[in-house]
């Protein structure tokens, strides 16, 4: 039973392989999100001036007066009468079936995109790169072993999978440009996948609200040419990461915002040591990556 | 249509009754001689016009008494005092968003502003948690309380000492809230309380705990107030409400409240399971192998969702009343309005996980969610365009209360509309935890505010006997209005900003500070609705029974403020429209009659006593039964009611004042301010904790000897059915309270033995170690159980047989039985205990020991009932009226049934 939106959802897309959105996700994203928006203003925009226009034509004049003429107004609704309804049932039920029918079609139409952005049909081609969220920051394991924290390198125009999971609390791995987003849970995975069509840096995030630090769990997502980040990847191995700073470096590094998240964590009352201690060697390690990267 | 055509003698006013069809008399407007009577204003100044005479007659101190406050149980009372509670947690919480809003004003790095960052995460956490919990709903139950026994023609709710209760609990589990803040800070994980960082390992202050308590009290004073509204709403309708033709505010709470009973007891579950993690050490939401985060964001969801219609349904019965009032016409596709609401209400239940899409849950899972959250849209287009539609071709009339309805009505199109987008999952996984989120949510909940304030409005001149200043209402509206789209809208604009966060890309800093801006508008604009509303209590002209044209429901039919007993007769629909049945004979209505039925008389005494009158009213003719000595001293609360059984609702007397539900409030207050000083299943060492744990004991006994005062007490509360009771007819109000509240318990047990199988499942079915490993002790509880059930049906045919000695014995076997399960569970504790296991040892052990404790926990109210009913049959008590006993039974046959599935999932399978 379950099963039959994905059946119903499949003919579909095979019959208009041209309309659903694919591509990578921004591009996905923009595509269903500008259509939404356009029609959904036309509607808002028509459906309250219709609201508007009616409230203006059939305004009681002032020559109504007060309260008590108004009452006299024939066939209205009058104290103590049992509830019961005005006509029109058939202009309602028209609107409702013309709503209903905008807003299904539109759902089934991003369902297509759906099933696409679930299972894009290249899945094996492409690189696959666990993060793991913790208070507060990042981490990036690559396929051999490699492990980072703060900054994910990735080859640009091709798709990258993530797979997500969290050491601690409940985050949300997110990658606003590039529209990638993921559940950070701790004991589960999730997957999500993004591609960089250009080559450049993007901000990272966390989207669940995970404590003190929260505003600042941010990690630098570097998008690279191919060539260069094969160069780069060759050169990472599983012991050490990419990162030679000596802690040193990372603590005279100018105050980077997870600085500031630390010692206000430190700073909070809740916060027990060992945990505020840890979070001081997370936030050395990523600002040692962020000043790797620049 | 109108009454003069009526067979009945329905009393006064209306043979007099103008074509205005009132069934009430006054319309002191039309009355030259009012507007010009001037002098009495001063004179309400007094709304404590219920003089000495009341007091000596119902025991009940007058308004201006603070004494009445406390032990107020009647309707409108409590329903007043909802609506002022309510508003000032309005101030708190929206003083903590001027908070965030301050601290928006630009990017901050941590440390700048005026919130550190814990500070920040509380204020949004807290602001969340009030405005959705000790804002919104309470608001809206205090119009629910006021207006909805009036217009189903109850003189009360079924269970007044029980609404009582419901009122203190709220108000004080909004002071464990406040008092939270103080215990080394507030609760700081975000309204939704995502796990693990709701446990004490993320966020360990004292003050966390204490939200979390005082959330779950707030909880409990749901559930109560759930269990009453649908018994008296089910039981109590006058003749000729039948369902369909309740009133849309009614049908609103109706459902809203249907709702409540379900969603809420799956919240309590998920808070008493939360409260057992950071005070008692169990390990659920701990548990990473055993889906422990996933398991909280189902429980909260399955509450959650249906909250969000829990919070907006009141909002919408609201904007159908005002629309059809104020445009004059009646709801277009009124059917088809009511039949949309019952199936969102329906939906509401499956719609959950469309907040969970980026979670692991597969695309089947995720298919079916984003169908039936499609599913749940559509029917509020109907309701929308229902409301649209009643306006055409009427005569609409702009004041306040419309202003709001008709501006709240635009807010939700809009939340609706942005509605859709996240309903399309591929737009969703990116607004996921953005501000496209937060202000599409604001845009429908907020939309719901903008209604209820119309309500407070449309009301405000039938709960205060004045009306409000129409232009200060008109400047409300408009500062609000812009005040509002000021604050959202540019939420929508700067979408990709993510929540809860103060450190944002500093693009968006301009469109934040818009919102800074306009939430300080919205905010102010509620400086003027105080103003006008406080001063419009000593300076506002007064209200007649109906300022507006065009009302409908019985509310209108009666003085403003109404008098104590509501009506001056029994309300009935029997013909088609509202009248005042009199069954009891001319004599007892003369003095109420007498008012009433001479028209001139009528307007002359309005005209001269103008609110003073409605209260005289309540004194004299309300009390009509002063004419019978016997039920005088009842009133004051002296008899049981059985003598005058054959005397129709309207001589009963009801009581209305107890103190109790105050006192058992602040007994539960107190324990569990003290119980928020545990961890771990202890409390700390030293004096601090040493408090803690005084502040349990004292709040323990207080609250244990208020309930036995309680149950002693002899109360005089209403019993149906008076008209319509589809479909309670053949079952008191008592038994369906039993019931219903049973339907919220299997929800709340079905919650626990959920959680159990999630967790199970998650850590794999068949490695799961079983924690009681000999099976022998829950077999024996087993058949000790039965045979309790069995006696306590002994006990029920002896008291019908009038045998007081097999009462008595059937009874005192049943606690043995009890008592002996408890005995035997305590030796098997003891035994895992000496084993090493321990609440927190691990998550089998943690299911274990909640799972069959909270069912324990049952079997020991249960117990401790049996001992008050033993006593009580000693007495002699029964014997004709076993309604006790089979109302005990009920709840102990479910408890047995509990055991039934508990057994063979915790100790076989």
């Amino acid at each position: 039973m379950i099963g039959g939106g994905t059946l119903l959802g499949a003919p579909l897309i095979a019959a208009q392989t041209d309309i659903i959105p694919r591509g990578s996700r921004s591009a996905v994203f923009n595509q269903i999100y500008w259509v939404f928006l356009v029609l959904g203003t036309l509607v808002g925009v028509i459906v309250i001036g219709y609201m508007l226009y009616n409230a203006y034509k059939y305004r009681a004049g002032r020559a109504a007066g007060s309260e008590r003429s108004a009452e006299s107004g024939e066939g209205g609704p009058a104290l103590g009468e049992l509830p019961q309804g005005s006509g029109g049932g058939r202009k309602l039920a028209l609107s409702f079936t013309l709503s209903a029918v905008i807003v299904i079609s539109l759902i089934l139409w991003t369902y297509g995109t759906l099933l696409y952005v679930e299972s894009p049909p290249d899945a094996e081609e492409s690189m696959e790169v666990e993060v793991i969220g913790f208070q507060f920051g990042w981490e990036f394991v690559y396929p051999n072993g490699n492990t980072t924290t703060g900054t994910l390198r990735v080859p640009t125009g091709e798709r990258v999978r993530l797979r997500v999971t969290s050491r601690d609390v409940f985050h949300n791995f997110g990658i606003a440009e590039l529209e990638a987003k993921a559940d950070a849970i701790p004991g589960q995975y999730t997957d999500t996948w993004f591609i960089a069509n250009e080559s450049g840096t993007y901000q990272a995030q966390c989207y669940e609200l995970c404590g003190a630090g929260h505003s600042y769990m941010n990690a630098t997502v570097v998008a690279m040419e191919p060539a260069a980040f094969e160069r780069w990847y060759a050169n990472t191995t599983p012991a050490n990461g990419t990162t030679n700073a000596s802690p040193e470096d990372a603590a005279t590094t100018t105050a980077s915002t997870n600085h500031g998240a630390k010692a206000d964590v430190a700073a909070a009352p809740g916060a027990t040591a060992p945990r505020a201690a840890a979070l001081e060697t997370n936030a050395a390690e990523a600002s040692a990556e962020r000043s790797l990267a620049r | 249509m109108t009454h003069d055509d009526h067979p009945r003698d329905d009393g006064p006013g209306q043979a007099a009754a103008d074509e205005r069809t009132k069934p009430d008399d006054g319309s002191p407007r039309t009355d030259g001689g009012r507007a010009t009577d001037g002098g009495h204003a001063g004179a309400t100044g007094e709304l404590p016009a219920t003089g000495p005479a009341e007091e000596e007659h119902h025991g009940f101190p007058p308004m201006s008494s603070v004494k009445r406050w406390f032990v107020t149980t009647n309707h409108k009372d409590v329903g007043i005092l909802y609506i002022v509670t309510s508003l000032l947690f309005l101030v708190f919480g929206g003083v903590l968003a001027l908070l965030m809003r301050v601290q928006l004003w630009a990017p901050r790095a941590a440390g700048e502003g005026i919130l550190s960052a814990l500070a920040y995460n509380q204020s949004v956490s807290i602001h969340g948690l009030i405005m959705v919990f000790w804002f919104l709903s309470p608001f809206a139950f205090g119009f629910a309380n006021y207006v909805v026994p009036l217009q189903i023609g109850a003189k009360d709710l079924a269970f007044p000492r029980l609404n009582a209760l419901s009122y203190w609990l709220y108000l004080f589990s909004g002071l464990l809230l406040g008092i939270s803040f103080f215990q080394g800070g507030s609760f700081a994980g975000g309204w939704t309380m995502y796990a693990p960082l709701n446990i004490p390992a993320y966020t360990p202050s004292i003050g966390a705990s204490t939200a979390i308590l005082a959330l779950l009290l707030f909880v409990v004073s749901v559930t109560v107030s759930s269990v009453n509204f649908l018994t008296s709403m089910h039981r109590m309708r006058a003749e000729g409400l039948t369902l369909r033709k309740l009133p849309l505010f009614t049908w609103s709470i109706l459902l809203t409240v249907w709702m409540m009973l379900f969603a809420f007891a799956a919240l309590l579950a998920a808070l008493m399971i939360l409260s057992a993690d950071r005070l008692a050490g169990t390990t659920y939401f701990a548990a990473a192998d055993a889906g422990g985060s996933l398991l909280w964001t189902h429980l909260f969801w399955f509450f959650g969702h249906p909250e969000v219609y829990i919070v907006f349904f009141p909002a919408l019965g609201v904007m159908a009343e005002t629309f059809q009032t104020f445009t004059g016409r009646r709801l277009v596709g009124r059917k088809w309005f009511i039949a949309s609401m019952l199936l969102v209400a329906l939906q509401s239940f499956v719609v959950w996980m469309h907040h969970m899409f980026l979670t692991s849950i597969n695309l089947q899972i995720k298919t079916l969610f984003m169908a039936t959250t499609i599913g749940i849209s559509l029917p509020f287009d109907l309701m929308v365009f229902s409301l649209i539609y009643t306006t055409i071709k009427g005569r609409i009339r702009f004041l306040t209360p419309f202003l709001f309805s008709f501006g709240a009505l635009l807010l939700f199109i809009i939340g609706g509309i942005t509605g859709v987008f996240l309903g399309a999952v591929v737009l969703d996984y990116e607004f996921r935890g953005t501000y496209w989120v937060v202000a599409h949510f604001h845009y429908v909940m907020v939309a719901g505010v903008t209604a209820l304030i119309g309500g407070l409005y449309y009301w405000y001149p039938k709960i205060t006997g004045k009306m409000y200043d129409e232009f200060l209402g008109k400047v409300h509206f408009a500062l609000y209005f812009v005040g509002f789209n000021l604050l959202y809208f540019p939420m929508f604009v700067v979408w990709e900003t993510p929540r809860r966060v103060f450190e944002y890309d500093p693009a968006f800093a301009p469109w934040h500070k818009v919102a800074t801006v306009g939430g300080f508008v919205l905010g102010a604009s509620f400086l003027v609705m105080f103003y006008n509303l406080y001063t419009s209590l000593w300076a506002g002209e007064d209200a007649d029974s109906s300022p507006w044209a065009h009302s409908t429901t019985a509310e209108w039919a009666i003085p403003s403020p109404p008098p104590l007993e509501n009506y001056p007769g029994i309300p009935s629909y029997g013909d088609g429209s509202l009248s005042f049945l009199d069954r009891l004979g001319g004599s007892d209505r003369a003095a109420d009659g007498g008012e009433v039925t001479d028209g001139v008389d009528v307007a002359g005494d309005h005209a001269t006593d103008g609110g003073v009158a409605d209260d005289r009213r309540a004194t004299d003719g309300g009390t009509v039964a002063t004419a019978d000595p016997a039920t005088a001293v009842e009133r004051a609360g002296g008899k049981s009611h059985e003598h005058d059984a054959g005397d129709h609702g309207e001589g009963h007397g009801p009581s209305h004042a107890s103190i109790w539900p105050f006192a058992v409030s602040v007994g539960a207050f107190l324990t569990l301010l003290g119980l928020s000083g545990l961890q771990e299943g202890a409390f700390a060492p030293g004096l601090e904790g040493g408090l803690y744990m005084a502040l349990t004991g004292v709040g323990f006994l207080v609250g244990m000897a208020s309930l036995v005062a309680f149950g002693r007490e002899r109360f005089h509360g209403l019993e149906g059915p008076f008209g319509e009771s589809w479909p309670f007819e053949g079952i008191e109000n008592t038994k369906t309270g039993v019931w219903i509240f049973l339907a919220s318990d299997v929800v709340l047990f079905g919650a626990f033995i959920g959680s159990y199988v999630f967790m199970r499942v998650a850590s794999g079915w068949t490695t799961w170690e079983i924690v009681p490993g000999d099976p022998l002790p829950g077999l024996m509880n087993t058949y000790l159980l039965l045979t309790s059930s069995f006696t306590v049906v002994l006990a029920l045919v002896a008291a019908e047989k009038g045998s007081r000695g097999g009462v008595i014995a059937s009874l005192l076997t049943t606690f043995l039985l009890g008592v002996g399960f408890l005995f035997n569970k305590g030796i098997e504790w003891d035994h895992l205990f000496h084993e090493g296991l321990w609440l927190d040892t691990n998550v089998q052990a943690s299911t274990f020991f909640l799972t069959t404790g909270l069912h324990a926990g049952h079997v020991i109210a249960g117990l401790i009932v049996t001992l008050y009913l033993i006593v009580r049959a000693w007495q002699g008590a029964y014997l004709e009226d076993s309604g006790s006993i089979e109302y005990f039974g009920l709840y102990w046959h479910f408890v047995d049934i509990v055991w039934l599935f508990l057994f063979p999932l915790f100790y076989i399978l």
